[in-house]
């Protein structure tokens, strides 16, 4: 059962937060956080739109170089990218199992070109609702899977450095520059304040409850009474936090917060290059989303280009 | 105790103040800091979807607190959690927790808060649970666009593993935290 390996390991070292964040001077260091920002999101809502392969190919391309000019290194991040790797090796493989290889949406299956198929099972609208299907390997079907995973590693590119490059006492100024209201922005600002004193409360309750013989490495029964074992360490800290804010609470009013507009103790200034870079990426984001809606009209020709595949000739037998 | 009128008023419930303020943050550093803990262990074929009793977290903060604080609670927190953890964001994900808290908030409109009496608790876990699946609903079928994935890919693999494993957790959790709440508000004079 998973709860018999909870707490995971490195909660025996310390409970004590570390933020991914290396300070280092590169250039996506240097970029204002709110294009990182905005490039994640806008690179992921793009990509959305098209299975195009040698669009998302050219993403790839280009996230992997901006990952590059983070210069982060693999004893850095090796961790995220194991789980990141992981990941997108099961979301596409089981995807593809799922969906006995008709993955490949908005377009036209009927004349897939089959290179093999192999017995496998699928799913049936009538009972036993599992029946035997062929599971079916196509170019189409090949190429829906290259493309998904180039897709979900490109935005990984470009989410990744987000957290290891920007300085965590940035991202409430960066979102309050986005246009999120002063309350909230403060709220973003204020959470990351918060976070390694709770963990540290959370590591001390821990170790209370321990002292008490409370053990969390051997908790038994099944996975309710499991869960409901856990209370001992999650009820004080939460309510121990909760009561505790009233102080917090208290001085914050004292001293009028909210009354006047809010001024802030970093200010963020983007540089020409920042200007550039957000720039492009919503000129990007919105050419295409145009080509993507000229697509709905134009049958063929450049203008289709974002609703087809794009395979690659090599894989066509 | 009785519920005021003033706890009954809809800027009681809907508006945003200091206290919302310093809630909302102090929601979202707890589900952050006990998902990063837990963010390690993933149920397998579970896709990005980790094993977190912490989602009791925006569910409590949402229950007692009211929806705004729930829906901060959820959306930051899981974004704290991710940024920690050195994942990155994966903005709809963050907005299917900021679901989660936000319903979970809403139980606030019946019971204002107050969680001393079984009708109330069950009132906070039948909104609970909704949004628990709602938000995860809305994480697990977004995927479909964002990621292509097949719905029978979104369903399987992310919405019935991670929304399980959530109401489990949390309406198990729940409970036992606004029990908790009820007394120490008590023994502080507040409850």
């Amino acid at each position: 059962m998973l709860l018999l390996v909870w707490p995971p390991k490195c909660e025996k070292h310390a409970m004590l937060i570390n933020f991914p964040y290396i300070k280092r001077d590169t250039p996506i260091h240097r970029l204002d956080p709110r294009a990182k920002l905005l490039l994640l999101f806008l690179y992921g809502l793009a990509a959305a739109q098209t299975s195009n392969f040698w669009f998302i190919l050219a993403g790839f391309i280009g996230a992997a170089y901006y990952y590059g000019l983070a210069r982060l290194k693999w004893s850095e991040t090796k961790r995220v990218w194991y789980f990141i790797i992981a990941l997108n090796v099961m979301l596409v493989v089981f995807n593809y199992f799922l969906s006995a290889g008709s993955v490949v949406q908005g377009v036209d299956l009927t004349h897939q070109h089959i290179l093999f198929s192999i017995p496998f099972i699928g799913f049936s609208s009538k009972p036993p609702f599992i029946v035997p299907t062929p599971l079916i390997f196509s170019a189409e079907s090949i190429t829906f899977m290259i493309t998904q995973g180039l897709r979900n590693f490109g935005i990984a590119f470009l989410a990744i450095p987000i957290p290891f490059t920007t300085n965590p006492g940035h991202m409430g100024i960066a979102f309050k520059g986005m246009g999120v209201p002063d309350k909230f922005s403060y709220a973003i600002d204020l959470s990351f304040r918060f976070l390694p004193s709770v963990t540290r409360d959370f590591g001390t309750t821990l170790d209370a409850q321990r002292a008490r013989g409370f053990e969390i490495d051997k908790l038994s029964g099944g996975i309710f009474s499991k869960i409901a074992k856990l209370a001992p360490m999650v009820v004080p800290v939460v309510i121990g936090s909760v009561v505790g804010a009233e102080d917090i609470i208290n001085a914050m009013e004292l001293r009028c917060f909210g009354v006047g507009k809010r001024t802030w103790l970093v200010l963020l200034h983007p540089r020409p290059v920042d200007r550039v870079v957000i720039t492009l990426t919503i000129v990007g984001f919105f050419a295409v989303t145009l080509l993507n809606i000229l697509g709905n009209f134009y049958t063929t020709g450049f203008l289709h280009v974002l609703h087809t595949q794009g395979i690659p000739q090599f894989l066509f037998p | 105790m009785a519920v005021t009128e003033e706890e009954r008023s809809p800027a009681k419930i809907w508006g945003i103040g200091v206290r919302q303020i310093v809630y909302m943050a102090l929601g979202a550093a707890l589900y952050g800091g006990l998902s990063w803990v837990t963010n390690i262990i993933q149920i397998p074929s579970a896709g990005n979807v980790s094993f977190r009793p912490a989602i009791v977290i925006p569910l409590f903060f949402g229950a007692v607190f009211g929806p705004w604080v729930g829906l901060v609670t959820g959306g930051l927190g899981n974004f704290l959690g991710d940024y920690i953890s050195g994942y990155g964001i994966y903005w709809n994900w963050d907005v299917g927790n900021a679901l989660i808290g936000f319903i979970a908030g809403l139980a606030v409109l019946t019971t204002f808060g107050r969680y001393n009496n079984t009708r109330n608790i069950i009132v906070a876990e039948v909104f609970a649970a909704i949004g628990v699946v709602v938000g995860i609903g809305f994480a697990a079928y977004t995927d479909i666009w964002i990621s292509k994935m097949s719905f029978a890919t979104a369903t399987i693999g992310e919405l019935v593993p991670a929304a399980g494993s959530d109401l489990i957790n949390g309406l198990i959790l729940l409970p036992i935290l606004l029990i908790a709440y009820n007394a120490a508000m008590r023994r502080y004079g507040r409850g």
